[in-house]
């Protein structure tokens, strides 16, 4: 199993990080859910949960990365295959479906595509023999890669998981080392695009018309919180009031109003920032802001010192997905991102969001710990 | 290594940026949470505080039923309902015992519906204590509100069938949304949703759409001032094919006695009638049935909430040689003038196979024998045709298949082949089993409604049209009609002969002497027909007193008038006795119902 050298190697300091945001997030979603009768249920699938992604989490230690990195197609197409399934044979919920029903739990394939794709990515480039300065002709292979799972994705429709799945792949592209020249042409054309879509009407027309009522609802939201501050917007301002009424110290550990009082929507999954920020106020959430910001930068420290190409791009592209869930959902919280749906890593409910999460912990730790091991 | 290593350096030369964005973005939201928290967190722990804005569920009012003329089948009643939100009073258990007075309700069990509801329910919304509350209770309520903090009054459509249990098992029935139902598409469990018949297969339709009012209330839970209102979206109005007159017909006809009566335009499938008895009052479904009537309703012998016109087959006696003669002729096995001597019986080996008429029909061709029914005809021509080929034209005829109505557990009945009773018994067909299934004895069974298609596509000319219930919707905002046209399945191909010739001797039936149905004839149209009397037991024993339950059941299938059929009915009464003297006459007034409101001249 472990030998001795790496159980030493092993960022003990992100292990106790780790540790203390899920507790933090059991705390919250403890509150969040707690009902007139007692705990809810929820909170003790979260416990179950929780347990479950540390145990993953060691798991993933045992085997070496390069063994994971060889089975990343594989796992690639497995949950291509599982979105297919969804599609075919999925639960519906609020409007999209997204769960696959396994007895008695709903397994959501989308998070485990995310993971999936980032690891194949790594691997990808990591053999590529270009090995960086990559051109848009080079770039056909990853880029088929990307799109087959956000189609899916989109198609249930999850525009949340298909924005994240876009930014984490050219977070990764850029690792690997594209040519400024090709990311301005990206940057022009999509500007281009975006611009087309905006000023033609028919085009704008087709591609509002092919989004569900919620989404169009969430995005004129969020450009004018204010023109419907009690249908759509009602989200955006009501986990507004929450944060900003948390003030300095908060309104105390279970006695936020907004939180207990159902004021706040999806108060334990995507808007668990918001519960935490009301009712410990900034003093709270910027000090769980600061364990995630040190989080993320020991897995920039786990990429820098990972010994090959391999370890440096999967670790890379575990952090800047971690990152992107971390600064989207928080940012949607406080109001300066357009609520998509993306949870809150370790901390919102939701069983195959926790366990993913813990997953790529898991080889963050893996390849830390096999830092200052020599080739045989 | 030095190669790898080389290769890396470029990825970790980019590191230090991904670092510098994570840190970056800490840092905005950091500068954003300090905006939030820090300096707007007076204004937003205000907000918070005032935090008071609370949406009411606005339900709309459910789609009217109405017949195919417009004549309301169903009504919306305003009625009020007191109700309370537990959350809005500081002292739950004082609102209790003051509103215990008013509505003389035990605070014991306000508090059990409180705790019950508790499981369902979310924060704020109310928990309905007196339901249809009686005018001077809800006066009293509305009088004491500042004294009762967390009561409050709301109007409700409750819904009210003013003809009780007329076509009851068409229209259904309205009642609680089940936990199952709320789990699977999140049903608001407030509102009452269709749970049986028409009620339920259109319930998409006729619920509608909620809306809410945005209010923003005092510590009492009182409005202090409105802040928006989306405008609930009324339940769309549907307009059924059946003609309330011929339905009332239909069930005065049948009055007491268990029985079925379905009537269709033959030219387009529309169900005119469709009344199946004993029937229910849906009435008492919208308040809640108490479990009590619910189990005595399911266990009633008569089984009242059982759809006889669709769900119960019955053999269908002598209406089934309307099948034999059909196949007879388009085969040319029978000859119109081949004659059968019927002497009052048929022997067949040991057994025995009665006319009944006792003293026989004497020599009796095609004509007469289908006019005066004589069983002995029919037992030999059957057996001349083979059952086989009569059952294929009982199967073309749509006997055996479901008629694809849109009312739930419709039942196929049954047409037996030769191979049918082999796997089934075991035995082989004799020719007894012949002889007694062409007179749709024995095996056969066949539901009202399949015997009132049967006699439609005699009467159109061999054209399939599916039982046709809803005929438009009117969307009540936009007044946008949507008809809905009759389908055509398929059609039959028989010889025009053999048809004409069935038809003429039908018609003797109603008109000519001998024949079995004068109690149909009408001054309004002429009618053909066909009765027939299902036996129960298999042989009576003389001399006996029988029962009612093991009384025949009385059939008659008819259409009306005879050159262009406008209607076809089927009436089934069970345990009626004869067809011509008990079911007759209620097709007669279905028909007569039906026809003086047709104008006349809309001949097609």
């Amino acid at each position: 199993m472990l030998s001795q050298r790496r159980f030493d190697n092993l960022p003990w300091g992100m292990v106790f990080l780790v540790f203390t945001i899920s507790l933090i997030g059991i705390a919250a979603v403890y509150s969040a859910t707690y009902t007139s009768r007692g705990p809810s249920s929820l909170f003790t699938k979260q416990l179950v949960w929780v347990s479950i992604g540390l145990i993953v989490m060691f798991l993933a230690l045992i085997p070496d990365y390069h063994t994971v990195g060889r089975y990343a197609y594989v796992l690639y197409a497995l949950s291509l295959v599982l979105l297919f399934l969804v599609m075919v044979m999925g639960k519906t919920g609020m409007g999209a479906q997204r769960w696959l029903a396994i007895g008695p739990f709903a397994f959501q394939p989308s998070e485990l595509a995310k993971l999936s794709l980032t690891l194949a990515l790594a691997r990808y480039f990591a053999e590529d023999p270009k090995q960086g300065n990559y051109e848009l002709k080079d770039l056909a292979v990853p880029a088929v890669m990307v799109l087959i799972p956000l189609m899916l994705v989109l198609k249930q429709p999850d525009l949340g998981t298909a924005i994240m799945l876009f930014l984490t792949s050219s977070i990764i592209v850029m690792l690997a080392g594209i040519r400024l020249r090709s990311v301005v042409i990206v940057f022009l054309i999509g500007a281009t695009i975006a611009s087309l879509v905006f000023l033609v009407s028919p085009v704008r027309h087709k591609i509002w018309g092919s989004l569900k009522p919620y989404q169009q609802n969430r995005i004129k939201a969020f450009i004018d919180p204010g023109s419907d501050p009690l249908g759509s917007g009602y989200h955006a301002n009501q986990s507004k009031i929450s944060v900003g009424s948390g003030q300095i110290t908060g309104r105390g550990y279970r006695k936020g109003t907004q939180s207990q009082m159902a004021f706040l929507p999806e108060r334990h999954t995507d808007f668990i920032f918001a519960v935490i920020a009301e009712e410990t106020g900034l003093v709270g959430s910027s000090v769980l802001l600061f364990l995630y910001l040190i989080l993320l930068l020991i897995g920039v420290d786990t990429a820098k010192n990972a010994k090959d190409r391999l370890g440096v791009l999967m670790a890379g592209g575990i952090v800047s997905m971690l990152s992107l869930y971390v600064f989207i959902n928080i940012g949607m919280s406080v109001g300066i991102v357009p609520v998509v749906g993306v949870p809150l890593p370790l901390v919102s409910y939701g069983g195959t969001s926790i366990i993913a999460t813990f997953l790529s912990l898991g080889i963050l730790l893996n390849i830390q710990s096999r830092r200052f091991m020599l080739f045989y | 290594m030095d190669q790898q290593q080389e290769s890396i350096s470029g990825i970790l030369r980019r590191l230090p940026l991904l670092a510098a964005f994570i840190i970056l973005l800490a840092v905005l939201l950091f500068i954003r949470l300090w905006y939030l928290q820090a300096i707007k967190g007076e204004y937003y722990h205000e907000q918070a505080e005032n935090n008071r804005i609370r949406p009411v569920k606005l339900r709309p009012p459910r789609g009217i039923i109405y017949d195919r003329s417009g004549r309301p089948l169903v009504e919306n009643e305003l009625v009020f309902d007191v109700s309370l939100i537990p959350e809005d009073t500081q002292n739950l258990d004082a609102t209790i015992e003051k509103l215990s007075a008013i509505v003389k309700i035990a605070p014991d069990s306000i508090r059990k519906t409180l705790d019950d509801a508790n499981d369902v329910r979310t924060t704020y919304d109310p928990v309905k204590i007196q339901e249809e509350a009686p005018w001077d209770e809800v006066a009293r309520v509305e009088a004491h509100l500042d004294d009762l903090p967390g009561a409050i009054i709301e109007p409700e459509h409750r819904r009210h069938y003013p003809y009780a249990g007329l076509a009851a098992h068409q229209l259904g029935y309205i009642g609680k949304v089940t936990q199952s139902q709320h789990k699977k598409d999140q049903t608001d469990l407030g509102i009452l949703t269709g749970q049986g018949g028409l009620e339920k297969v259109y319930d998409k339709l006729l619920r509608g759409v909620a809306g809410k009012r945005m209010i923003q209330v005092n510590a009492a839970g009182r409005k202090v001032k409105d802040l928006g209102i989306e405008e609930p979206r009324p339940g769309t109005d549907i307009y059924l094919t059946i003609d309330l007159d011929a339905q009332k017909a239909a069930e005065e006809g049948l009055g007491s006695r268990a029985g079925a009566v379905v009537a269709m335009d033959p030219d387009t499938g529309e169900i005119l009638a469709l009344a199946s008895h004993p029937a229910y009052d849906p009435n008492i479904f919208p308040r809640g049935i108490s479990p009590k009537d619910w189990v005595q309703l399911m266990n009633d012998p008569k089984h009242p909430m059982y759809n006889r016109a669709i769900q119960s087959v019955y053999p269908p006696g002598s209406t089934f040689k309307i099948i034999v003669a059909l196949a007879g002729l388009d085969s040319g096995v029978i000859k119109l003038d081949d004659t059968v001597y019927c002497k009052g019986f048929l022997t067949s080996g040991r057994h025995s196979y009665r006319c009944w008429k006792k003293g026989g029909h004497g020599p009796i061709s095609f004509h007469r024998a289908l006019v005066e029914s004589c069983d002995v005809y029919f037992y030999t021509m059957g057996d001349r045709i083979g059952w086989d080929r009569v059952a294929e034209y009982a199967r073309k005829l749509g006997y055996g298949s479901l008629t694809g109505i849109l009312l739930p557990d419709e039942k196929p009945g049954l047409i037996p082949t030769t191979a049918w009773k082999k796997k089934r018994t075991g035995e082989t067909w004799y020719p007894g089993d012949t002889y007694i299934n062409s007179i749709g004895q024995g095996f056969v069974l066949v539901s009202p409604i399949q015997a009132c298609q049967m006699i439609s596509v005699v009467a159109n000319g061999g054209h399939f049209h599916p039982p046709l219930l809803l005929k438009q919707t009117r969307n009540r905002e936009t007044g946008e009609v949507r008809m809905f046209s009759p389908e055509h399945t398929r059609s039959i191909t028989l010889d025009s002969r053999a048809l004409e010739e069935v038809r003429n001797a039908l018609v003797g039936v109603v008109n000519e002497p001998g024949g079995t149905a004068h109690g149909a004839a009408t001054p309004l149209a002429m009618v053909a027909g066909k009765t027939g009397t299902a036996q129960v037991i298999a042989q009576k024993v003389a001399g006996r007193k029988l029962s009612e339950e093991t009384n025949d059941h009385a059939w008659f299938v008819a259409y009306a008038p005879v050159d262009h059929p406008k209607i076809a009915v089927a009436v089934l009464v069970e345990h009626g006795g004869h067809g011509g003297s008990a079911a007759a006459p209620v097709a007669k007034k279905v028909i007569e119902e039906y026809l003086k409101n047709v104008e006349p001249k809309t001949v097609r």
